[in-house]
């Protein structure tokens, strides 16, 4: 577990990172065309950012971590998700749905996040650094969504992956981050719920990549 | 007993009669032994029996043996034991059964026996011995559950002997029966990501066989499961297999042990997959050792990632982590190397060995391996050619330096050891010069015998000066307390230091004494004068003090200036009076080149006595020599010229003293004044310049009638020397020249001093600047 300051700093460069992503599109003078190795570097990087954030948001949150005991019926919004649960599953669905997944879900955490930044603001039950941590982790999850699109989009111009799913993604999250459910999480399901969630999409684009480029430090 | 075979009749005799019967058998029982059948067997008779032997010799009897046949009655143990046990209600009860001894007649039936029963348990050594009656039964209570008791009965006819013990039987006692306890799950770990496995701690037996099962249900579902596989992970294990295994769910798992009397379950245990994954250690570590650029040797540590974890898909992301130490070392150093799988070493020590080991864990939450084996690393030392021939040449360098030492220590180790301890001057008499004995100078000898410069006698009175005040302050001079005709002499009082033998040129002593003294209130002042007394005459007394320069900075340094003839006085207080060159001066007009013109030495006041002769001498010097001066003019120069002093001087340490020739005054020539060092072959003294010769050749100036000012000869010396009266002057070539302790003092006074307190002379460390 990196230490906060130095992650938020690293967070900071990789916001850096990724803007400027979003600001050199291929082709552009002066900035060198990114591949889409590096691409994915940064926004696993950034999701495994995202992650060790949740990891200490639960430590704290649930100090004594002897295996999550007591409270197994914790219901996420995200279950309902068809998501890949081992390895042999991710790596045999498609690419595209795979990735799409992967969009998906982080789609389906924006809303909750921006609930819970503001739902927490009034609640004094976290400590003072999980609350800024609280809040830096809605940020990341839109830079590193915004992130994975481009990585899409770039996969789709190189023919790595077809075109065809990407109007389906937005309106699946849109409809499951709507709901409900998603607001009515507590606190504690909400920050396992996101761990969760955070860890799976850092090992689905671990897995994605490598399924790309097999051959970049795989 | 007789060889033979000798039979020995056994007779018995009935109740009270008479007649003597023979035994009936002697051969049923087997040998010694007789058998009464039946038809002689009478329950109610007495029987006396007696056994006699004999032989060729004689014969003897036993004594009579009454018996009574009822009560030797001892019947078989009996047989057929059997034991049960009987647990209910917590209580366990054995239960003992047994026949009565077999016997070949039937009407034993009729006989009735009374039984005994004894049972312990098998660890033990004491029997417990119940009565039991005449029942072939018996039933113990208070046993110890899980115990193996031994038991044994016998039996007794009314008056009989009991019977042997019968044949032991054993039985356990159950333990109490219990249903189990709970079970414990230890862990659960997953090696790879893949699979996992869960280990439970069995519950403790009741004794009862126990069986352990695992249950275990998914996040989300109801569906409650067994344990795919007990076998592959090992005892009280619980292996999932990857199709059994699901992440980002949570598993709950419980194990339940059942046995004969109930069941029993352990707590819940939530698993995540992802999270409990410790992979196995790094394999394939190996080491390389490389050279740099500068050729200083490094080494490369390449190792692989466990071979069950599953790398290249990207699925299991491991962190290396290394840990070294020094093969006698006690701490580990821990480096934390990252997801990369070699690390360059760059700090070790050639020549060592050292200990290296690896482990790893998941990128996220998870679990660090074991350590890997312990690798052993050793550098090789790398002796170069130029090393060894750097360390050569300053082995060999440093040897020559130590032969040199020690050879300058063996040359110069009389004269180290009398710098470091030094000789003790022999007493001086009064009067007798040594040296003019050993020079044989008779005429010397004689004159010095004679009256006219010793002892000192009322001719002499004239030419003494009664008084020699050595003031110890400044802006005082020496000053004499009578008013002799101005031929007072100013006598540096110095003390020495108490080890000079280096002339107290640069005595460090002086240094800081005459500081001392300087700041001193005139109060101490007196403690240091030092004052001499004539013997004769009572001219006074000198007193001598030690003057202060005008100066406070001056004194110390004006303190070199002032012994310039350093004496070595045996007591380390003792003051010296340095010789004024014009008091030598004045001694040499006396045509005493004889004279002993040693230095003045007044010491303290313990060392009085020794310093008259000198102090007499010297006045005579003195005297002339200051009429001489009183004669000429200001611009007089006096040649003095010192005798060079032997080295026997009492008042000298002969081996650090500097030995100042004065040669004679000359009238014809310029007059000089001429001071020699003379150095002493081996000696090293800071003061001297080697080979030089100091020598002052001038009196500059007599400043106020009473101050002779000498300066160094022009001439012998590089550095022209300015002869204005006065002052500045000579300072700063004398300075040059002379080296920091020298202890000549001649120079021009300083401006500063300018007492006419009525000294005569100056006190040389006026001159201090000068010699600088």
């Amino acid at each position: 577990p990196r230490p906060d300051a130095a992650a938020f700093s690293a967070e900071a460069v990789a916001a850096l990172a990724l803007l400027w992503l979003l600001v050199c599109a291929p082709g552009d003078a002066g900035c060198h065309p990114l591949t889409v190795a590096d691409l994915f570097d940064r926004v696993i990087r950034h999701s495994g950012r995202i992650h060790s954030l949740s990891t200490a948001l639960y430590e704290k949150h649930f100090p004594s971590r002897d295996n999550e005991l007591g409270r197994p019926a914790r219901k996420c919004h995200t279950s309902g998700m068809l998501t890949p649960n081992g390895k042999e599953y991710a790596q045999k669905i498609p690419r595209e749905e795979l990735t799409q997944v992967i969009l998906k879900l982080l789609q389906a955490w924006k809303e909750p996040l921006s609930h819970f930044n503001q739902h927490i603001e009034h609640h004094q039950e976290l400590p003072d650094d999980s609350l800024s941590k609280a809040k830096q982790i809605s940020n990341m999850v839109h830079e590193l969504k915004t992130g994975v699109e481009k990585v899409t989009e770039k996969m789709q111009s190189m023919g790595i992956i077809s075109n065809s799913l990407n109007g389906m993604a937005s309106s699946e999250g849109t409809g499951l981050s709507i709901s409900n459910e998603a607001n009515m999480m507590s606190d504690s399901d909400f920050i396992h719920c996101f761990r969760r969630d955070s860890n799976k999409v850092q090992s689905y684009l671990k897995i994605l990549k490598c399924r790309i480029m097999p051959e970049n430090s795989c | 007993m007789g060889d033979s075979l000798t039979i020995i009749p056994l007779f018995y005799s009935k109740d009270s009669e008479e007649k003597m019967y023979e035994c009936p058998d002697y051969l049923t029982s087997g040998p010694n032994s007789c058998y009464f059948d039946k038809n002689h067997t009478n329950p109610w008779t007495t029987y006396i029996i007696t056994v006699t032997a004999t032989n060729e010799i004689g014969s003897n009897s036993s004594d009579p043996q009454h018996v009574d046949v009822t009560s030797i009655v001892q019947p078989d143990a009996p047989v057929n034991l059997s034991l049960e046990t009987n647990i209910s209600a917590n209580l366990s009860y054995l239960w003992a059964k047994w026949s009565p001894p077999p016997l070949a007649d039937a009407s034993s039936n009729l006989h009735v026996y009374h039984y005994e029963l004894r049972l312990k348990p098998e660890e033990k050594e004491e029997w417990e011995t119940v009565s039991v009656g005449m029942q072939t039964h018996y039933e113990v209570s208070s046993l110890k559950a899980g115990v193996k008791y031994i038991v044994q009965v016998r039996c007794m006819l009314d008056l009989g002997e009991w019977s042997e013990w019968s044949s032991e039987r054993s039985i356990q006692i159950p333990k109490e029966q219990l249903p189990p306890e709970k079970p414990i799950i230890i862990k659960c770990r997953s090696p790879e990501k893949e699979t996992f496995t869960c280990w439970w701690k069995p519950a403790s037996d009741g004794g009862l066989l126990t069986k352990h099962t695992l249950l275990y249900s998914k996040e989300g579902e109801e569906k409650v499961y067994e344990c795919p596989d007990y076998k592959t992970a090992g005892p009280n294990s619980c292996y999932f297999n990857k199709k059994h295994t699901s992440f980002w769910t949570i598993y709950n798992i419980t194990v339940r042990a059942t046995n004969e009397m109930g069941s029993n379950v352990s707590d819940p245990h939530y698993v995540d997959v992802t999270y409990i994954v410790q992979p196995d250690p790094p394999v394939n570590i190996t080491l390389e050792l490389k050279k740099s650029i500068k050729r200083k040797p490094y080494l490369v540590l390449t190792w692989s990632p466990p071979p069950l974890a599953d790398v290249r898909s990207g699925w299991l992301t491991l962190e290396y982590e290394l840990r070294l130490k020094p093969e006698e070392g006690e701490e580990w150093e821990t480096i934390f190397v990252g997801q990369q799988t070699q690390c360059k070493m760059f700090s070790l020590n050639p020549g060592k060995r050292y200990i290296v080991q690896i482990h790893c864990k998941p990128d996220h939450h998870g679990l660090w391996s074991e350590w890997s084996p312990e690798m052993y690393i050793e550098i090789p030392t790398d002796f170069r050619v130029k090393d060894m021939v750097v360390w050569i040449i300053v082995g060999v360098l440093s040897s020559l330096i130590c032969l040199i030492m020690s050879w300058i220590m063996i040359m110069k180790g009389y004269r180290m050891m009398a710098f470091i301890l030094p000789p003790v001057p022999g007493p001086k008499i009064k009067g007798i010069d040594t040296h003019l004995l050993e020079t044989g100078k008779s005429e010397e000898l004689l004159s010095a015998l004679g009256c006219h410069g010793f002892p000192p006698t009322s001719d002499c009175e004239e030419l003494l000066i009664e008084y020699l005040e050595v003031e110890d302050s400044e802006d005082q001079q020496l000053m004499p307390s009578h008013d002799t005709p101005s031929k007072n002499t100013k006598i540096m009082l110095k003390e020495t230091d108490s080890d000079s033998g280096r002339g107290s040129c640069d005595s460090p002593s002086l240094l800081p004494v005459k500081c001392r003294e300087s700041r001193s209130l005139p109060s101490a002042l007196q403690t240091q004068d030092v004052r001499a007394k004539e013997k004769k005459g009572g001219k006074g007394s000198w007193d001598t003090r030690c003057m202060a320069s005008e100066q406070k900075t001056l004194p110390c340094e004006s303190i070199k200036t002032c012994t310039w003839l350093a004496a070595q006085l045996p007591s380390n207080q003792a003051a010296m009076f340095a010789y004024h060159s014009t008091v030598e001066a004045f001694k040499i007009t006396l045509n005493t080149t004889n004279v002993n013109n040693s230095p003045v030495l007044v010491g303290n006041e313990e060392n009085r006595q020794s310093l008259y002769p000198i102090a007499e001498t010297v006045y005579d010097d003195v005297e002339k020599v200051s009429e001489m001066e009183y004669s000429k003019t200001d611009q007089t120069t006096v040649q003095v010229r010192q005798n060079e002093h032997s080295n026997k001087s009492p008042f000298l340490n002969p081996k650090l003293m500097d030995y100042v020739e004065v040669h004679k005054v000359r009238q014809d020539e310029e007059p000089t004044l001429l001071l020699k060092h003379k150095e002493n072959s081996g000696k090293t003294k800071k003061c001297t310049v080697p080979g030089t010769s100091k020598e002052y050749t001038k009196v500059s100036t007599v400043v106020d009638h009473h101050i002779l000012v000498l300066l160094p000869d022009q001439r012998s010396q590089n550095t022209p020397v300015s002869q204005e009266p006065v002052a500045e002057t000579s300072q700063n070539p004398q300075q040059s020249q002379a080296e920091k302790n020298t202890s000549y003092s001649t120079t021009a006074p300083s401006d500063s001093r300018r007492d006419t307190s009525g000294s005569d002379y100056m006190d040389p460390s006026s001159f201090m600047p000068s010699f600088k």
